[in-house]
């Protein structure tokens, strides 16, 4: 029988102790089974501008593309993913443009931009997206995954192998980005495919809470809540308890199998015919 | 209060207010202004202050240290003097509040430390550079032109050799599987690979497949001829011409 799962989500998002506002934002969408997240920038207010738009835009370029299969596509299709993926790329491009257009038309803004990364999941398919910081990963059987590769400098030098992990820790320049959503006319997406399987914990997160929380530590928090409401409150409130530096936010989606099998479709006809 | 500001392509780092201590810089973390960039010293140079003076010394470094464009052992600061050590600068200020920019357009505020900024596009290229000339040396390397291939040596399947496009190529009985195997009580989804950039990787399903006889654990990176066992079949991973 095909496993169905059922998607709980859980979402947190904060100021964090030291920041003055919070230009994090997410949006999530149960029906279509999306989720975003993003990490603006840009100083003043100008960051929460960008990443507003930047979800927003996501989240309306695909609900109108399942009303309407014409939904133009913005950047390049790539053969090597699923139309879906496709789809979520082109949201993130457009998102791309309209922050840059809003940046460019008006002074204050100039240079404004976000981060981000969103999941939508189709039956078991789970497409990812992302640009800039903000991650995803995967916890599967105890074993926690990033799924996405970080667009910063320290990220970038760490795989071309001339800087090791402790030093991209340690370095002054983590918040340098190589690739951000709104800061040039054009942006590349990076996209990634999954079969989610039962069980699975997937977890998108603003850079707050990966520069404060260790990998074992969010691990051992999606295991050990009792909802992913609750994983993601704890995320949060860890970030806070180990300094809070930045804006924290958390999306946490936990598959669940829903009761389809066999034996639940034996019960069912039993019940029915006696 | 005086001043230095670090400053990197353009963009504000750091902030580093001038006290009677002086002030350090290098690749060792232990100084004040820690720069990781292979063309700086690990102790590069210091900024202090000598009979009422603000001094830069060079701390005999590999590469030097520029005033103004020009190399200096030891000089004099004033300011709005600039330090360019490797290809971060160092600049002087000894004005705090400085005006708003004459042409009455203010600017977009410059990033503070800790504050996200982007790299500007001539010096992403040039890591873009540095990333592909590691690429030549992994399996992604289009130089190389090599299919990765699954060959079936035994077991159910629906194809005797299967050619992997893709980033994501599902092993199991479900529809968008790409390696369709067969028989009563094959799970939907045994095991899938992903495409990295450094590579593919074989991930489990419903099922924990084998590498050459062992589970894995995790995502596993598979190299050339390994054999991947999933229930009964199995499989020889292979980079084809």
């Amino acid at each position: 029988m095909r496993p169905h799962l059922h998607i709980q989500a859980g979402a947190r998002t904060d100021l964090g102790r030291v920041r003055k506002n919070n230009e994090d934002c997410y949006a999530i969408d149960d029906s279509l089974q999306l989720y975003v997240l993003s990490d603006g920038m840009g100083g003043q207010a100008h960051g929460e501008v960008a990443s507003k738009l930047a979800v927003q835009t996501v989240l309306t370029h695909c609900r109108q593309s399942e009303n309407s299969r014409a939904t133009p596509i913005f950047g390049e299709s790539s053969p090597d993913v699923s139309e879906r993926t496709n789809r979520l790329s082109s949201a993130i491009h457009l998102a791309n443009r309209k922050v840059f257009e809003t940046a460019s038309s008006n002074s204050e803004q100039k240079g404004m931009g976000a981060t981000i990364v969103a999941a939508w999941v189709e039956s078991q398919r789970l497409s990812i997206a992302h640009v800039g910081d903000s991650r995803a990963y995967l916890l599967r059987g105890g074993a926690m995954e990033q799924l996405t590769a970080d667009h910063s400098l320290v990220a970038e030098k760490v795989r071309v192998g001339i800087l090791t992990p402790q030093e991209a820790d340690a370095s002054e320049m983590q918040s340098v980005l190589t690739r951000a959503v709104g800061t040039t006319d054009s942006v590349e997406v990076d996209t990634d495919e999954q079969v989610l399987l039962a069980g699975d914990f997937l977890l998108l997160c603003s850079d707050g809470l990966t520069r404060m929380v260790t990998d074992p530590e969010i691990a051992s928090t999606l295991l050990t809540s009792s909802s992913a409401q609750e994983a993601a409150e704890r995320l949060v409130d860890l970030a806070n308890d180990n300094g809070g530096v930045d804006n924290v936010s958390v999306i946490v989606l936990h598959a669940v199998e829903q009761s389809k099998g066999f034996f639940q479709r034996l019960k069912f006809w039993k019940r029915n015919s006696g | 209060m005086s001043r230095l500001v670090l400053k990197f392509e353009g963009a504000q780092l750091k902030e580093i207010p001038l006290g009677t201590h002086p002030v350090t810089i290098g690749r060792a973390p232990d100084n004040d202004i820690q720069i990781d960039n292979l063309a700086v010293s690990n102790y590069h140079a210091r900024v202090y202050v000598e009979a009422g003076s603000l001094v830069v010394e060079d701390l005999n470094s590999l590469n030097g240290s520029f005033l103004n464009d020009i190399r200096v052992e030891r000089a004099m600061l004033k300011d709005g003097d600039a330090i360019l050590i490797g290809k971060h600068e160092i600049l002087v200020d000894q004005v705090h509040d400085a005006a708003l920019p004459e042409d009455g357009l203010r600017k977009a505020p410059a990033p503070r430390v800790n504050e996200t900024m982007v790299l500007d596009t001539h010096e992403r290229r040039k890591l873009l550079d540095m990333a592909a000339a590691a690429g030549e040396r992994s399996q992604l390397s289009p130089e190389r032109l090599l299919v990765p291939t699954l060959m079936v040596l035994s077991g159910r399947t629906d194809q005797k050799e299967y050619r992997i496009a893709g980033k994501l190529t599902v092993i199991g009985h479900s529809k968008m599987a790409t390696v369709r195997l067969r028989g009563w009580f094959t799970p939907e989804v045994a095991a899938q690979i992903n495409k990295h950039e450094d590579g593919y990787y074989l991930g489990r399903g419903d099922r924990v497949p084998k590498i050459n006889g062992a589970s894995i654990q995790g995502l596993t990176k598979l190299n050339d001829g390994d054999v991947i066992e999933v229930g009964r079949v199995r499989l020889s991973f292979l980079f084809r011409e």
